[in-house]
């Protein structure tokens, strides 16, 4: 790879910051690491990949991840595998708050903590009220087994999720700037065009 | 579900959360600044005299609003204890210039270009004076101007508002029409048909639509029957918002139709939900029908668009693309013109300032910079991606636009600006009177 010039001394920095985090790593993986690095100058990309998506979590575009890791109350493992065993995959509630992309929870060894993980569409905490009036049965149900729920219609609810979040360190999103809402229009627009590109090539 | 029959005590409500502005009107706001505690409350026992009530207003007196609002500083320098001052929430804890990026009082509309004293930190008290003639707006104007004076508080400001011809906003629209039904609280021509909401999503202390009583500061009495004010001065860019209406309509009465299809109204008030093809003045005469309308007819947006201004701030019974809750949204808003009209026809900004004094309430004290960072900003809730509000969004980029919904396509607008810009702003603490007599307590 030829190095421009204007970057050059930039890469030379990067090359070195590498050499030091990096003690373990074979020479090929931090050429490859480095490669990254390039691409990246060269694009013009400046602004970082991901943003604080305000108190803790990360932000990248208009989807932001939320990751909890929480103590359960005794049993409250098996009682909630009984849950989404029954759930079957079905999250209407999630469906109908329409920002959500994925969620997943996982019971860590021991059974004693669950983590939480979610990718969504703008700020996390802007919506928590709607769904105190709108799913909280929902809401109540999913998180009940987490020691010291509040219940998601206590003003305390924000402060206590935020208690147990932690920011991502490392995450990718592949459309950042689409949300749910896009995604799902985008989706039903293409759907349209190709039954107009049907009816028009069968003429 | 909240029991509608939570007894109020209007007697004990300051008249600004159940008050019609009339037509014509004139008014003050007057900023305010005490010299220590002592001097601020011996400021609160001339003031609270002058107060009207909720009560006094059901009993027919709709002619006066005088209101006293508190922000966070003239709180503390009051003398309030910590524990009373930290169970105000943070964004009067921190100020509305130190909420501008929730807010997007962004650019123009920084806090660095505010008009002092607004969002300086200065700011104490906030008289706010609505009156339906000039002598009696004098009159109260005088009598809270002594009140202050005797008390030695120096006034950093006063800002006089006063209705243009016909009672309309600088942009030329009938406004103060929509007003949220509140359980407990005095109906209004003017309410629109929804089922009352929780009195707690308005007055602090009462339950709120999910069941639960929002947090409010403490004591009971200093909390009790308040509710949060963001008052904020926007200035208009009328000069723009014709030449935008120009270069997309072909004749007259297509800008009149763009103009209601960017507000949801035609500038009579009258809902483009109810006249959808032309203005029908004769509503305008039966005040009771400008807000009874629903969207069930118009959930494709053909009659008034989703990203109109009225449908955003109240989207009513559209289809939303993302879970919301319009009832824990509402807010009451309580606007007053300041400035000059800028002369019909003119296109070329004269340089001069006008537009609107808006004081937003809710138990909710985030519930402005939702309704601003959400629903003006943003269009993902209305299906319409990134899209802003067309009137008061921050449309400062290229690519904005604003989609009218039409068979066989719907028509795309480009070339919108920021119409409206933020001179500057408060939040505050509007008491209930109660609690304005228990903070101009000499011994607390």
């Amino acid at each position: 790879m030829s190095h421009d010039s204007s970057i050059a001394p930039k890469l030379e920095e990067i090359k070195q910051e590498i050499d030091q985090a990096l003690p373990n790593a074979s020479q090929e993986a931090k050429d490859t690491l480095l490669g990254g690095v390039e691409a990246q100058l060269r694009s013009g990309q400046v602004e970082p990949g991901t943003t604080s998506a305000g108190r803790v979590g990360s932000r990248a575009g208009k989807v932001s991840e939320l990751t909890v890791i929480a103590p359960l109350k005794p049993g409250g493992a098996d009682r909630l595998r009984s849950l989404f065993k029954l759930m079957n995959g079905y999250f209407g509630a999630a469906d109908r708050v329409g920002t959500v992309h994925d969620m997943r929870f996982v019971f860590l060894p021991g059974d004693e903590q669950m983590l939480f993980a979610t990718a969504f569409d703008g700020d996390w905490d802007s919506y928590i009220d709607d769904f105190a009036t709108q799913i909280p049965v929902e809401m109540d149900l999913l998180f009940s087994e987490v020691e010291g729920w509040p219940g998601i219609h206590d003003p305390s609810v924000k402060d206590f999720i935020v208690e147990y979040q932690h920011t991502a360190e490392g995450w990718y999103v592949a459309s950042p700037d689409l949300t749910v809402a896009d995604t799902r229009r985008a989706q039903k627009k293409a759907e349209i065009v190709d039954e107009l590109l049907d009816k028009v090539g069968s003429l | 579900m909240v029991d509608a029959t939570d007894a109020i005590d209007l007697d004990d409500l300051q008249s600004l959360i159940v008050f019609r502005r009339p037509a014509p009107y004139w008014g003050s706001f007057v900023l305010a600044r005490f010299g220590g505690a002592a001097q601020g409350r011996a400021a609160l026992r001339g003031l609270v005299p002058h107060v009207v009530s909720a009560a006094e207003w059901g009993a027919g007196r709709r002619n006066l609003s005088v209101a006293v609002g508190l922000t966070y500083e003239g709180l503390a320098a009051l003398g309030l204890p910590a524990e009373s001052l930290d169970g105000f929430p943070v964004q009067l804890r921190d100020g509305m210039a130190a909420r501008a990026s929730r807010l997007g009082d962004l650019g123009d509309s920084a806090p660095d270009n505010w008009q002092s004293p607004f969002g300086t930190g200065s700011v104490h008290a906030l008289v706010l004076i609505t009156a339906d003639s000039e002598a009696l707006w004098r009159e109260s104007l005088a009598a809270a101007g002594r009140a202050i004076d005797e008390a030695g508080l120096q006034i950093l400001g006063r800002q006089h508002v006063a209705a243009l011809a016909g009672a309309r906003t600088t942009f030329g629209y009938r406004d103060g029409i929509s007003f949220p039904n509140i359980a407990g609280l005095p109906e209004s021509p003017f309410t629109a048909p929804e089922r009352p909401i929780a009195t707690g999503e308005f007055l602090l202390g009462h339950p709120s639509e999910s069941g639960a009583v929002l947090p409010m500061p403490q004591p009971d009495v200093l909390g009790r029957n308040g509710i949060y004010a963001g008052v904020r001065k926007i200035h208009t860019r009328v000069a723009a918002f014709r030449s935008f209406l120009k270069a997309n309509s072909q004749d007259a009465a297509g800008e009149e139709l763009l103009a209601a299809k960017m507000v949801g109204r035609w500038r009579s008030g009258t809902p483009l939900s109810l006249a959808p093809a032309a203005d029908d003045p004769s509503l305008v005469t039966e005040p009771d029908r400008l807000n009874d309308f629903t969207y069930a007819d118009d959930l494709q947006g053909l009659i008034c668009p989703h990203g109109a201004h009225i449908r955003r701030m109240n989207p009513r019974d559209s289809s939303l693309a993302t879970l919301a809750d319009p009832r824990i949204h509402r807010i009451i808003r309580q606007g007053a013109v300041y400035g000059p009209a800028l002369p019909d026809d003119v296109l070329d900004d004269d340089g001069a300032e006008r537009g609107l004094f808006f004081t937003f309430m809710s138990a909710r004290a985030d519930a402005l910079e939702f309704l601003k960072r959400e629903w003006i900003d943003d269009g993902n809730t209305f299906n319409l991606g990134s899209e802003r509000d067309p009137i008061a969004g921050n449309n400062d980029d290229d690519g904005a636009t604003f989609t009218i919904p039409a068979r066989p396509v719907r028509r795309r607008l480009r070339g919108l600006e920021r119409f409206t810009v933020t001179r500057g702003g408060e939040y505050a603490f509007v008491p209930s009177l109660t609690a304005l007599r228990w903070l101009a307590d000499p011994e607390p």
